[in-house]
């Protein structure tokens, strides 16, 4: 199968699901208790029907629901519901830089020492080594960003004045959101890379390589390596879209302009094209980048052919 | 065939070779042991002698640090921190392993049945999973927390509904390969229906990767309700999980330090150890099976 | 032989350093200047580099176009870009000349005539006319624009008619233009606080060429037009607000700043931690976790006084048992309002049994609602629950806050003790609380009012019947006939006393149970003048400047007290 057809057929399947997940959010946003216009001081109720009238949300559901199918088709998702001033489209260009920043190199982050990790604690497998360097992996997992992030505030921005505590301002205003944000990821992909590692390990061919002579570094990195390396490589869509959307904690501590803080609040607020903009912007998104990933795995893994 | 017939003839070999792996993996023994005891501590919590009701409130003890009367100090109500971490415990366990066993249920027969009945029912189970995969987890869990904010019952659900969907892959994945065994054929021609078959003959074969995943959830599920703690959506108050606990302890770091030190720990702790354990059975059970996702 | 311990030594490292990062709290406070003055600073005191005011606006503004903001965020935005009739003096909130510089009051209080100064501008340089006032009330007044303060201006003729869309014809409302610099505004019933609304964000007026090209993106930096003393240089959603001196605003040759940055900051630690970095000069009231509060109290950057606004719980009286007005009253008298706040909240607010806040000039707070758990068990006996036998569950409702948590455990306690009565807390988030309660769907409620101006009514008139702020389900005819007469009466010590009546029947009969009263806590850098505190929480920040000098300024004061001659080095 060409690398256009698998590409097209793909792009076949993408596009009916965004549809289901576009159906299923709208129902479902709207279904929540409340409203995006309810506050604790009462609005008159003259006002409260203009309002109503003004976004649509007086006419009957079916006609509301084809309406934005019809504007999210073309990418419009209308102006958010809390900001009135503002388009969801430019809302979420607008953050997208900073969470993929914040991701990014969280990610890399993630990569650069779990990758090793994972690797030493394969070819050390059940040594001491092991135990120690997942351990460190692990603690990444144990302990909750929350608790986190304000620790490495107090003693790196407050105790000493050596990095700003919050706001994303300056390369110095990175370190400790990208920092707390990556701790989890090590672990996931240090987990990762050990169980791929220790497969490919174990496989004849590398028996083989090992018999002939080869020295140990030699193997692990020019044979082993490559295919040890898929599990991480597939990891990375789910994890790059999740990053991307899913940092409130990060985001909120340390106070960063980014995706998850909008589609969190927004979900509070009742905000109802703020919240379709950015649920459809991340399936779309997951589902494209795992669409690369396939095709990037196939070019790793000599073994599997797009299908 | 013959790798068959040796499951059959000594049906414990495959499990006590793996127990025998596991003993050695000092690590993962000594997570088993912490989380055994940590699981009785909790479960036995309300009547171990000497413990305080982690709800007597004592206003004018408010935020006192760690003394020989209260070892882990009060809280800002004036609660007993050691009983609320004690008690917390309770909560957070039950949370893990309630929701833990809701996605198990319902991912081992979603995944069971779409990997055995295969063809168009296998399709559309399966592009239901991607489905949900793409909706951002915590979108989902806020909107069902948000209609359903009450009880604690729902928390588990809403914990365990999004954590079937990877269960739902990993047992499609083993039972496509196991519907090809002999067994399976044998089963059939003995007239076993559908369901028989699936869940009392192949499901049991997948135990292994089950186990594994299990252990690896309930900690995974732990942090997730630590996590809706912090955005207010966890546990409810008079009960108070972990979660609740260090979430709440977190925004109070710099003041009364160990109010998030010690379930901090207690918590960390135990996630740490079940994913030890997790790992370490994992490398017991299916020493080359490692295709799974973290 | 190879150290078993090699592997853990690195997580033992890491663990001592997290201990001792932890013990090192509360934070390293550097006491500055102690030898010269007497005062302890808390963080770090150095000025900015320019003229820049930097503070923490709090959560990201819904709109900060004056008609219709609605939060405080929105608000103190409006304020710095447009400017009214009146404005505000920045410590005792009075109104003084703003764009008009003088006003006359008919004899019945019912006419105000405005004159406008000579040469206000708008920052594009069109002048400012009193059409643009006519212009942006009737703007909120129309019903399309749906703004959430309109009733603000229903006592101006017709336009409550104009407001609901009875009334179509504009020009029959009571808001006349007769010339560029006249503006006359004509009430139905006298207004004893109309001066205060003047300066309220909802009239600040607005350019109506602007708005009518641009329609709801009039507001962007790119478009937006004030009259006040900053115009908007830059700003990014969820980020930050910069605002520059506007050099066309009339009074700004007293404007000492060059600029000013406002943070959206959703985290009260997150607020806390930017104010001791330095980073914020000014870290409003209610922007920093109210646990804080004793252990900032030392130090001289801590603020606080009155806050025009009440902490209470709100009762459902649409179903037994809590229509009952003996079980309601004994739910009043059963909180020990004292230990909340003194022990729970650590004095850092006021026990409060009124509903009205205080300080309110010319008007006395009747006597409020007393902790007597003896007088709370015979209401709830002669209610027919002797003992709390019999008493079905009842739940008190909070939305998602760590503070109401505490409060609703404390008072969930205290019922159980004093009354025996079965109590539940349910947390909603935001948007399904304010559901709940819209819909009168919950048994007691906590709730917050906070003051617009500084006058009682803007309390005690939420509870007439059917009122939108009610959320009760209380209807009580003498109460509305006593708010309606105060409404009318010209005499301020008539009609204070009326509204005392009718304060003393809400707080025996009504749906109310008063906790605390709120009060203002801020932070304010030592460099930074010409902030004040005051009991609307509000600050005009037209007149703050940074004193670089602060240190020497306060070692003089300091000398100066202590009575000692010292020769002071004056640069």
């Amino acid at each position: 199968m060409s690398l256009a057809g698998f590409i097209l057929r793909r792009v076949l399947i993408i596009v009916p699901t965004l549809w289901v997940i576009a159906t299923l959010t709208f129902f479902l946003i709207r279904a929540a208790p409340g409203g995006p216009f309810q506050a604790e001081r009462d609005i008159p109720a003259a006002a409260k029907e203009q309002l109503l009238h003004k976004y649509g949300l007086d006419q009957p559901l079916h006609r509301q629901y084809v309406h934005f199918l019809v504007n999210a088709a073309r990418l419009d998702f209308g102006p958010s519901y809390k900001y009135p001033q503002r388009q969801v489209r430019e809302i979420i260009l607008e953050a997208l830089p900073v969470s993929a920043e914040l991701g990014g190199w969280a990610l890399l982050l993630a990569i650069l020492v779990g990758v090793p990790i994972g690797v030493i604690a394969a070819v050390r497998h059940n040594s001491t080594v092991d135990y120690a360097s997942m351990g460190i992996a692990l603690a990444g997992v144990s302990i909750p960003n929350f608790v986190l992030g304000p620790v490495l505030v107090l003693g790196l921005a407050l105790g000493i004045y050596l990095l700003p505590p919050a706001l994303w301002h300056g390369p110095e205003s990175r370190v400790l959101p990208v920092l707390t944000l990556s701790t989890a990821y090590v672990a996931y992909v240090a987990r990762l890379a050990r169980g791929g590692m220790l497969e490919v390990l174990h496989q004849d061919y590398i028996r083989t390589a090992r018999a002939k002579g080869l020295a140990e570094p030699v193997v692990v990195m020019k044979h082993a390596f490559r295919l040890g390396i898929l599990p991480v490589v597939s990891y990375i869509g789910p994890a790059a879209a999740r990053i991307l959307m899913g940092s409130i904690v990060v985001e909120s501590i340390f106070s960063v302009p980014g995706l998850g803080r909008y589609l969190v609040n927004a979900a509070f607020n009742r905000d109802y094209t703020l919240v379709l903009g950015e649920v459809l912007f991340y399936a779309g998104f997951l589902m494209v980048l795992n669409l690369a990933i396939d095709i990037a795995y196939t070019r790793l893994d000599p073994r599997v052919e797009l299908a | 065939m013959a790798e068959q017939g040796l499951a059959s003839e000594h049906p414990a070999s495959l499990w006590s070779d793996a127990w025998k792996r596991l003993r050695r993996n000092r690590a993962a023994v000594f997570s088993g042991v912490f989380l055994a005891w940590i699981s009785v501590t909790a479960a036995l919590a309300p009547w171990l002698p000497g413990m305080r009701d982690p709800t007597a409130q004592d206003l004018k003890l408010a935020a006192t640090p760690p003394s020989v009367t209260h070892w882990f100090g009060t809280d800002e109500l004036g609660r007993d921190t050691f009983a609320r971490v004690i008690h917390g415990g309770r909560i957070s366990l039950m949370v893990g392993l309630v929701a833990t066993l809701v996605s198990l249920i319902i991912g081992v027969s979603w995944g069971a049945v779409a990997g055995y009945r295969g063809g168009k029912t296998d399709e559309i189970m399966m592009r239901i999973v991607d489905i949900l995969y793409s909706l951002p987890y915590i979108f989902l869990v806020i909107l069902l927390l948000v209609f359903f904010s009450r009880s604690i019952i729902m928390l588990f659900v809403a914990l365990g509904l999004v954590q079937w969907l990877t269960m739902a892959r990993i047992v499609r994945g083993q039972v496509l390969s196991l519907k090809q065994q002999t067994f399976v054929e044998a089963a059939r021609a003995l007239g076993a229906t559908d369901a028989a078959i699936i869940f009392r003959h192949i499901v049991p074969n997948t135990l292994g990767p089950v186990i594994v995943y299990t252990t690896l959830t309930v900690p995974a599920i732990i942090l997730q309700e630590a996590f809706l703690s912090f955005l207010g959506l966890g546990v409810q108050p008079p009960d108070a999980s972990w979660g609740t606990l260090v979430s709440d302890g977190a925004r109070v770091l710099a003041l009364f330090p160990w109010l998030v030190i010690f379930p901090g720990m207690a918590l960390s702790l135990t996630l740490f150890c079940f994913n030890f354990l997790g790992d370490g059975l994992r490398d017991a059970l299916d020493p080359h099976d490692r295709r799974d996702v973290a | 032989m190879r150290d078993p311990t090699r592997g853990l030594k690195l997580p033992a490292v890491l663990l001592s350093v997290a201990v001792v990062v932890c013990a090192c709290a509360p934070a390293r406070e550097a006491p500055v200047g102690a030898s010269a003055s007497r005062e302890r600073w808390f963080g770090d005191t150095s000025p900015p580099a320019g003229n820049v005011f930097s503070f923490n606006l709090g959560a990201e503004p819904e709109t900060y176009d004056p008609s219709l903001a609605a939060g405080q965020p929105d608000g103190r935005v409006a304020r710095l870009l447009f400017e009214g009739l009146t404005r505000e003096d920045p410590q005792t909130l009075e109104p003084l000349p703003g764009q008009a510089y003088r006003w006359d009051t008919s004899p019945d209080g019912r006419t105000y005539v405005f004159h406008l100064r000579p040469g206000i501008r708008w920052s594009d340089g069109r002048p400012v006319t009193a059409s643009d006032f006519r212009w942006t009330w009737l703007r909120v007044l129309r019903p399309e624009t749906a703004s959430r303060y309109a009733g603000f201006l229903f006592q101006v003729v017709n336009a409550e008619t104009f407001n609901n869309g009875t009334l179509r014809d504009e020009n029959q409302v009571g808001l006349e233009a007769p010339d560029d610099s006249t503006f006359v505004v004509r009430l139905t019933s006298p207004v004893p606080y109309f001066l205060y609304l003047t300066q309220f964000y909802t009239c600040l007026p607005v350019p109506r060429w602007v708005v009518e090209k641009h329609g709801n993106r009039w507001t962007l930096p790119a478009h937006i037009v004030g009259n006040g003393a900053f115009t908007l240089d830059y700003w990014r959603q969820n980020n930050r607000f910069e605002f520059v001196k506007n050099p066309r605003y009339w009074d700004a040759s007293s404007v000492r700043l060059d600029r000013i940055v406002a943070y959206s900051i959703d985290d009260l630690n997150t607020s806390f931690n930017l104010y001791k970095a330095g980073v914020v000069d000014w870290c409003p009231s209610g922007y920093f976790p109210s646990q804080f509060i004793p252990y900032v109290r030392p130090y001289a950057d801590y603020r606080h006084g009155d806050y025009q606004a009440v902490y209470f719980y709100s009762i459902c009286v649409t179903k037994p048992p809590l229509d009952n007005v003996m079980v309601r009253r004994a739910l009043k008298c059963s909180v020990d309002r004292d230990a909340i706040a003194n022990d729970l909240l650590k004095g850092s607010r006021r026990p409060w049994g009124n509903f009205a806040p205080s300080g309110y000039p010319g008007y006395d707070n009747p006597p409020g609602i007393v902790f007597d758990p003896v007088k709370a068990r015979g209401y709830l006996a002669k209610a027919g629950y002797p003992g709390g036998k019999g008493f079905p569950k009842i739940t008190i409702l909070i939305n998602t806050s760590e503070d109401h948590r505490r409060i609703a455990e404390a008072i969930q306690a205290m019922w159980k003790r004093e009354l025996g009565i079965p109590v539940e807390i349910e947390n909603q988030e935001w948007g399904s609380y304010l559901q709940s309660t819209t819909a009168l769907k919950y048994d007691v409620a906590r709730r917050s009012w906070i003051g617009d101006y500084l006058d009682p009514n803007t309390f005690l008139a939420c509870y007439l019947s059917g009122d939108g702020n009610n959320r009760t389900g209380w209807s009580d005819p003498r109460y509305d006939a006593m708010i309606r007469a105060a409404a009318r009466e010209m005499d301020p010590a008539r009609r204070f006393e009326t509204l005392r009546k009718a304060e003393m029947l809400l707080l025996d009969e009504g749906p109310v149970i008063p906790i605390y009263h709120y009060s203002t806590n801020e932070l304010v850098k030592p460099y930074v003048r010409g902030i004040y505190q005051t009991p609307l929480d509000i600050h005009p920040l037209t007149r703050v400047w940074i004193d670089r000098d602060w240190q020497r300024r306060a070692a003089s004061v300091a000398a100066r007290q202590s009575k000692v001659a010292a020769p002071v080095e004056i640069r």
